[in-house]
């Protein structure tokens, strides 16, 4: 496998004013592209502390992580300008339209063509009537479509999705996460969703369980 | 390009938000004040370097208070080509019933040595050039003295008892730019026509015209720099304009002007900086998500900010040509022959500057930026407030422009001194104000409890809101106290001088006929101070050329000033350190000096000054510094010495004071000057009239900076509701949608904002409180009493307009439905 994420015996805690509060303690697993993996637990467990590790966001207090790029070791910066994030608050730009919120990344990345690209996605994923309306103008599962599909838009080598429809009803989330799991398949990156959602979690390729600051292969 | 086209449509988006447009307009206000200054001063300079080079009238010209000795003029001669002396007295003149003060200029055959005159045979006559000045015998006038003494060409003028014919109406000198720019009234007779000893010369400018090539001209300036104790040397090739010095020293208390200015606009943008932040940030963070690295997005934020600040100097730049044009329109009466013309490395200058002070201004925030992370979108982490931070920053950038525009040390630091109090006073009242507040409602139900608790929870963001409107209301509170009151006072002084005439400068041998002729007239003389002129050369041995740093006080002491002698101190004066010296000491050399004058020159009291009186040097050691009392006659010195000295100074006595004259004594005044041509004595009416000039100057002029702070205090009110309305529109909402009603929130924003209003006021009470105690009496000799009411009037403004525009922000934001605001 020539993309991979590797976390060794990986620790972590954070401190509050009176105490420390430890997260988890020994954790190793290996994120591949093309595979799509679900973190599930209770609330509280570290779930978003260990995506944030994962992604590079974050340095654990004990452990290693590695990060491979085509058979290359990279480091933390270079796995981040090669990822993508989904979040539960959509976090779309608010001057943006919908269209401009979708061919931002690749304006960033200095493609002269992002416009195009994004009114074709759009079209893909339903929302070309939609394309000058502001985040506000759009229902969450709108918004949510919308910043799928801005993540994936630049063809990252992984995806990092926390909580993404942890806002949106039972229907809408059905459909997020068909476009979602859709996108991934199709472009061949690796997925890590962080959920609470069991229905998501089991369109996972695999599904990892954290509690009590173990990780453990879910049912 | 697909970046750049990116950060421009940022900015254009940022730009047409609320805090980008009081940005964009503080920003553009700044510059667009500095570049008129800078703009209008360009113009000057200019002028007043081609002026030098076109209108010396000679390529060097060496000038001194008293006539060279005949050996030094050997020596000028033996190292010039040729000289041409030229003598400059202050006398007045009288026909018939008619006079007028008038400077005198003695010519000799050699004048003029470059150009030509422009002379007349009628004040409207056209002008022709002639070479050579009036012929012995003759005397001419220019057309102003011409009218006022009602003469025409053939009339016969008498000065210092010889009849001198009016020859000509004199327009031109080509050595103007020794005569120009002031305002004085001036007449040219030849040397050779007045008899010796006719008229007192004793108070005479004598200027040697040389010309000279370069290397003669060095050679003149360093012969005359060791020869000629307090000379003045003025060249052609690299000298300086005489105006010029003058002129920057006028930039210089604009600069401070626009410091004060400076410090309203960093108040105003330190506001919008908050919301700005918060978006950069979340915007930053979203670029991390797309994988774009934190330094490629801090640069994007830097040239957004960047844009900004080009299209306010551009905007700043076009209206800053239009006012430099009606500026220097003004100034056409002051500098004949001024134009504006645009000057691009002194505007270039001035913006460079603006963008370091705007710049640095925002390093904080930019570094707040630097830490954003894409962790905040996943999680909310604490966050400090950087209030701290923020304001020390503010206040050293400020304190920065301050020292490198300010020449007056003084007024600088008692300025940031204020300002400084003022905020730490605001800071304590804030804190008190809410925590006793939240103290006392803690028991208690209602809005006004709930009112200091919320204040109390938001206690940071609340102490850089007061902060902010505070240091805004004392900046404009004190400019405006002082506007009025520097104006009542030149008004009130003008008109409250002891007598009607003064008596500006008398010989010794005058005064017998002063005291003749008042008592035939009725008159009364009030009061009369002996000195002598006496120019200060040499501070602990070192010549005042090498001073560097300019300033009034300095300027002052290019020219001799006043020497007086008293036994005891003197009862309109008070000791302010130092020691003054015994009754009948025997020890007379030493000197008391008034405390500006000692801040401005860096004096230290035992310091030796050289004094250069009618010739010789003296030595005094400054023992001790004066100060101006209010109550007993209004003539003071800057230097003072013992009455022993008196006897060791070989110089002629002059004397300065006031009279009373009745009505029919004011005919019998030309009677006492053709007498005593040069005496000088200036009527209260010609004195008011001047400081009525001078009245509508500082007016105008305070005028428009005054509308000038009061734009940026629009500005600071504008980014405080701006700055904090999505807080309020958030705490409203969530108000509401636990059952509170529209005008509960409006009364809890009431209190909120009057409490706000109230510190803010308080602060700016007491901070214009403290810098009036601390500058009135130190800069402008003014005593400090506020007018209550006035002080009370402008509060109760204050704080009724703060209410108002936060009612009216409240009321807007209510306008939403309670789903809208807790969406936000």
């Amino acid at each position: 496998m020539q993309d991979m994420i590797e976390l060794h015996d990986i620790s972590h805690h954070f401190d509050t004013a009176s105490e420390r509060i430890g997260l988890f303690q020994g954790l190793s697993c290996t994120i591949r592209a093309n595979e799509t993996l679900a973190i599930v637990g209770p609330s509280g467990a570290g779930k978003s502390s260990l995506l944030s590790i994962a992604a590079g966001l974050e340095v654990p207090a004990g452990g290693t992580v590695c990060f491979t790029i085509d058979g290359v070791p990279v480091d933390a910066l270079t796995m981040r300008a090669n990822s993508g994030f989904i979040f539960q608050q959509f976090h779309l730009m608010p001057e943006l339209d919908a269209i401009g919120n979708l061919a931002l990344p690749l304006r960033l990345k200095g493609n002269r063509h992002a416009f195009d690209i994004a009114a074709l996605w759009l079209d893909k994923i339903g929302l070309k009537d939609r394309a000058r309306h502001r985040p506000h103008q759009l229902s969450g599962g709108e918004q949510q479509r919308i910043a799928v599909t801005r993540a994936f838009v630049t063809a990252p080598r992984f995806i990092f999705a926390d909580e993404p429809t942890g806002n949106l009803d039972m229907h809408t989330s059905e459909s997020v996460a068909e476009l979602m799991f859709g996108c991934a398949r199709e472009t061949g990156c690796g997925l890590v969703i962080v959920t609470h959602s069991k229905p998501l979690a089991r369109r996972a390729d695999a599904s990892l369980h954290l509690s009590a600051g173990r990780l453990e292969a879910a049912a | 390009m697909s970046w750049f086209k990116l950060i421009l449509e940022n900015s254009w988006r940022d730009l047409r938000m609320g805090d980008g447009r009081i940005s964009l307009a503080t920003q553009t206000v700044l510059l667009f004040f500095l570049m008129t200054l800078t703009l209008s001063s360009a113009s000057i300079q200019n002028y007043l370097a081609g002026n030098l080079d076109q209108m010396l009238g000679s390529d060097l010209v060496v000038e001194s208070h008293a006539p060279l000795k005949s050996e030094d003029e050997i020596a000028l001669r033996s190292l010039a080509q040729r000289v041409s002396v030229t003598q400059l007295i202050d006398i007045t003149v009288t026909h018939k019933n008619e006079w007028a003060r008038v400077k005198l200029k003695l010519i000799d055959d050699a004048y003029p040595m470059q150009g030509n005159l422009q002379v007349g045979d009628t004040p409207v006559a056209t002008q022709r050039a002639v070479n050579k000045g009036p012929a012995i015998g003759e005397v001419w006038l220019e057309p102003r003295l011409a009218g006022q003494l009602q003469m025409q060409v053939g009339d016969i003028l008498t000065i210092g008892g010889t009849e001198l014919r009016l020859g000509a109406i004199l327009f031109h000198e080509p050595d103007r730019i020794m005569e120009g720019h002031s305002t004085a009234l001036r007449a040219m007779v030849h040397t050779g026509s007045l008899k010796a000893g006719s008229i007192d010369r004793g108070n005479s400018l004598t200027r040697y015209l040389a010309s000279a090539d370069e290397s003669q001209q060095i050679a003149v300036e360093s012969w005359a720099r060791d020869a000629l104790a307090g000379a003045n040397v003025i060249k052609k090739i690299g000298g300086q304009h005489p105006l010029a010095s003058f002129w920057q020293r006028t930039e210089n208390f604009l600069g401070l002007a626009s410091v004060i200015l400076f410090f309203m606009g960093a108040v105003a943008l330190d506001m919008t900086n908050r919301r700005w932040l918060a978006k950069m940030r979340y915007r930053l963070a979203i670029y991390a998500s797309f994988g774009v690295r934190t330094s490629t997005a801090m640069l994007m934020a830097l040239g957004e900010w960047l844009i900004g600040f080009l299209l306010s100097a551009l905007l700043a730049a076009l209206l800053a040509i239009f006012a430099c044009g009606l500026i220097v329109g003004q100034l056409q009466g002051q500098f004949p022959g001024l134009q504006t013309s645009w000057h691009w490395v002194a505007a270039l200058k001035t913006v460079g500057l603006v963008f370091l002070l705007l710049i640095a201004l925002q390093i904080p925030s930019f570094l707040q930026l630097s830490r954003a992370s894409l962790l905040s979108l996943i999680r909310n982490p604490a966050e400090g407030s950087f209030v701290w931070h923020r304001l020390v920053w503010s206040f050293l950038s400020v304190a920065l422009l301050a020292a490198a525009y300010s020449d007056n040390w003084l007024l600088t630091g008692l300025t940031l001194s204020a300002i400084a109090a003022a905020l730490a006073l605001m800071v304590a009242l804030t804190w008190t104000f809410v925590r006793l507040g939240d103290l006392w409602g803690r028991r208690r139900t209602g809005l006004l409890p709930f009112a200091f608790f919320m204040m109390r929870q938001r206690l940071f963001a609340k102490s850089a809101q007061v902060l902010g409107l505070g240091l805004c209301g004392l900046l404009l509170l004190f400019t405006l106290m002082l506007m009025r009151d520097l104006g009542a006072t030149m008004e009130s002084h003008s008109r409250s001088h002891d007598g009607n005439l003064m008596i500006s400068d008398a010989r010794s041998d005058q005064i017998d006929g002063i005291h003749r002729w008042a008592a035939q007239t009725g008159s009364t003389v009030r009061t009369l101070r002996p000195f002598v002129p006496a120019q200060l050369v040499a501070v602990n041995g070192k010549s005042l050329d090498e001073f560097q740093k300019p300033s009034d006080t300095l300027a002052t002491l290019q020219d001799p000033i006043r020497l007086s002698w008293a036994k005891d101190m003197p009862r309109n004066n008070r000791l302010v350190g130092g020691k003054w010296w015994p009754t009948d000491t025997a020890n007379w050399q030493q000197i008391s000096a008034e405390p500006e004058v000692m801040t401005d020159m860096g004096f230290s009291y035992g310091d030796v000054l050289t004094f250069r009186i009618n010739g010789k040097s003296y030595d005094f050691n400054l023992a001790a510094s004066h100060a101006y009392k209010p109550g007993a006659g209004s003539i003071t010195f800057w230097f003072q010495v013992p009455l022993s000295a008196r006897a060791q100074i070989d110089a002629a006595t002059h004397h300065m004071g006031s009279m009373e004259l009745p009505e029919t004594a004011w005919d019998a005044l030309a009677q006492l000057w053709q007498q005593y041509p040069t005496l000088s004595l200036v009527p209260l009416k010609e004195l008011t009239e001047r400081f009525d000039q001078t009245l509508g100057i500082v007016t105008k002029l305070t005028t428009g900076y005054a509308a000038m702070v009061l734009l940026l205090a629009l500005f600071v009110l504008a980014a405080s509701i701006s700055g904090f309305s999505a807080d309020d529109r958030q705490k409203n909402g969530l108000l509401m949608s636990m059952g509170l009603k529209g005008t509960d929130c409006l009364r809890l924003n009431l209190y909120e904002w009057g409490g706000t209003a109230l510190i803010a006021a308080a602060g700016a009470v007491a901070g214009t409180w403290i810098a009036g105690r601390l500058i009135y009496q130190a800069q402008f000799n003014l005593a400090y009493d506020p007018d209550i009411l006035w002080v009370a009037a402008m509060v109760f403004t204050m704080i009724i307009t703060v209410c108002l525009v936060g009612y009216i922000a409240c009321r807007h934001s209510l306008n939403v439905s309670v789903r809208t605001l807790m969406t936000t």
